[in-house]
């Protein structure tokens, strides 16, 4: 393929300047609140804010001191792997059977694109009524893993179809034909050649889980996620050690996000 | 829910002809494969999408909630003013949010788009690190930037250009604004930098070779070939900004909420939640049929794909 360089698009040199002036702008404006929370978690101050009274990182021994912090973490540690590994199975099998033609495929499509497409809020209260009404109390492992595996189990999809797509069904037949049995079809020719996708969907799946927070808030029982956590920290009272709690959540979200994108940009420069 | 486009691709027509002589066993498989993810959905996602509707014409009383047949809810939430203006001022609130967040998106996709190399790679990094964090965390940022002891009302003392704090920075609509086109950017710009990138540059070189002015390129070219990434980019901007709750709700002050905080104080506070399920179903409902409309010019599916592949 040819390639023209892309300086083709430019309109004019007064508008590249203007062009480039607007993206220096733009990044200052997407970077600015993260760095001015950065900031202020080192601020030696008991209020949220300016002037800067002195560098300190007692906040950080206090966020790591906080029981409920720590437990947070380890909740949505938790639930974020099981609902990864559960979501990023259920799509790959899917997925897998999507290659195929049958019956109501489109029907079930836009079932499993629904958890996307239904606001937010509205994903957490038809779980609340559901499990309200069948008298079951919300709780870590059962009602918030389910509105997690509910929320990530589109995404998961949408990141393996593509992948899953593009390798023939013919091999399978042809292992098959050769006399394997379908578990072994599954473990010796489907998972290897998907291994790495399904890899960086599983950590793509986590970070989502992480983060999620509207449809976990109203399955919440007495374990609480990380981001509700922070949630209820910040709508009770202002404390002063919330600027270091998000640079800690950024971090490690920002840390598994990076991770799974580049074994999945590693997964998909294999493919080709 | 979505019945919209469900187009997936060319591919398909390659697989009806795999799919020609499918045998009993392949049967089974196709079967042991989709019927767990299925089983999944129906269970955790159909049936209680069907009880909420069924709940929506029950009757909420100091009882409890017993079950009836009466359209009460839906008639109260669409016509007391309270709940009906809520419902129109999330929906402006919506395209105003998707208008501003066009405008400031296009320019950086199309400045992104004609970057090449390193140099790209790294800009388009930067551009999706903020978004691989929640978005609590994200809007919860803005509270120290815009508050009495925020920076901005800070460095205007400083400088002496205020004495006393600004109070209006924070807790109103334009707040919203900024906190929604701030959290959700990168949904519309994405599709938008996919779109222009596709275009071929040598339809651009030609369009110049032929003498058409910059401007004319810019308007006949590249504007109408990025249309399908502006669509995608609108409709999911649209679709995430109706749903809000966190940002009304920290940025926006008590006059300040949406229809889903109108729809969490149904079960937070009001305890009224025949009600909750009707309001919940209205907002469903009002998604639904902007995806049926837009579903004629944009792929629904190539929305939720855009940006996660």
């Amino acid at each position: 393929m040819v390639t023209i360089p892309r300086k083709s698009f430019a309109i004019s040199k007064a508008f590249n300047g203007l062009l480039v002036l607007y993206a220096l702008l733009f990044y200052i404006v997407l970077y600015g609140p993260l760095v001015t929370i950065a900031v202020l978690s080192i601020n030696d101050s008991s209020i949220i804010g300016f002037p800067m009274r002195g560098v300190t990182l007692r906040w950080y021994r206090k966020v790591f001191d906080t029981p409920e912090f720590v437990d947070a973490l380890f909740n949505s540690f938790a639930v974020g792997v099981l609902a990864a590994v559960i979501a990023s199975a259920l799509a790959l099998l899917l997925a897998l059977g999507f290659r195929r033609v049958f019956p109501f495929k489109s029907v079930l499509f836009n079932l499993v694109l629904m958890p996307i497409v239904m606001p937010g809020i509205v994903g957490g209260i038809v779980l609340l009524l559901f499990f309200g009404y069948l008298n079951i109390q919300p709780a870590l492992f059962t009602t918030v893993l389910i509105a997690h595996v509910n929320w990530v189990l589109p995404f998961a999809f949408l990141t393996l179809y593509p992948r899953v797509h593009n390798f023939d069904v013919a091999l399978e037949e042809a292992a098959m034909d050769l006399g394997a049995k379908p578990l072994e079809v599954f473990w010796y020719v489907v998972l290897p050649i998907v291994r790495s996708a399904l890899i960086a969907t599983i950590l793509f799946s986590f970070s989502l889980s992480f983060d999620e927070f509207i449809r976990t808030l109203f399955v919440t029982g007495y374990d609480r996620t990380i981001p509700v956590m922070f949630w209820s920290m910040i709508v009770d009272q202002l404390a002063p050690e919330l600027p270091a709690m998000a640079v800690v959540i950024v971090l490690v979200s920002a840390t598994m996000s990076f991770i799974g994108a580049l074994i999945s940009r590693r997964a998909a420069t294999r493919n080709q | 829910m979505s019945t919209a486009a469900t187009d997936l691709g060319p591919s398909d027509s390659i697989a009806v002809k795999k799919a020609g002589g499918i045998g009993r066993s392949a049967r089974w498989t196709l079967f042991a494969l989709l019927a767990p993810g299925t089983a999944w959905l129906l269970v955790f996602i159909a049936v209680p999408l069907g009880f909420t509707l069924a709940m929506s014409v029950w009757k909420s009383t100091i009882l409890g909630t017993v079950p009836a047949f009466q359209f009460g809810n839906y008639i109260e939430a669409l016509t007391t003013p309270l709940y009906r203006d809520l419902l129109f001022k999330t929906v402006r609130i919506g395209v105003v949010t998707t208008v501003l967040s066009l405008l400031t998106s296009y320019p950086i996709a199309y400045c992104l788009a004609m970057q090449s190399g390193q140099r790209k790679a790294v800009l388009l990094l930067l551009l999706f690190l903020p978004f691989w964090t929640s978005y609590v965390v994200r809007t919860f940022v803005w509270l120290p930037i815009l508050g009495r002891t925020g920076a901005v009302n800070q460095f205007l003392m400083t400088l002496g250009i205020i004495h006393e704090p600004l109070p209006w920075l924070l807790y109103n609509e334009g707040a919203i604004y900024l906190g929604l086109v701030y959290v959700y950017t990168l949904f519309m710009t994405l599709p938008i930098y996919l779109a222009i990138e596709k275009i071929d540059p040598r339809l651009i070189e030609a369009a110049a070779d032929l003498g058409a002015k910059p401007r004319w390129v810019f308007l006949r070219i590249i504007l109408p070939l990025s249309w399908p990434g502006v669509l995608s980019g609108s409709l999911m901007v649209f679709l995430l900004a109706v749903s809000a709750y966190v940002t009304p709700q920290l940025l926006g002050g008590p006059s300040g909420i949406m229809f889903s905080n109108m729809i969490a104080d149904q079960f937070l506070s009001n305890n009224n939640w025949a009600f909750g399920a009707a309001l919940s179903i209205v907002l469903s409902a009002v998604v639904l049929l902007i995806l049926i409309v837009a579903g004629r010019w944009v792929g629904v599916h190539q929305v939720f794909a855009g940006g996660r592949t």
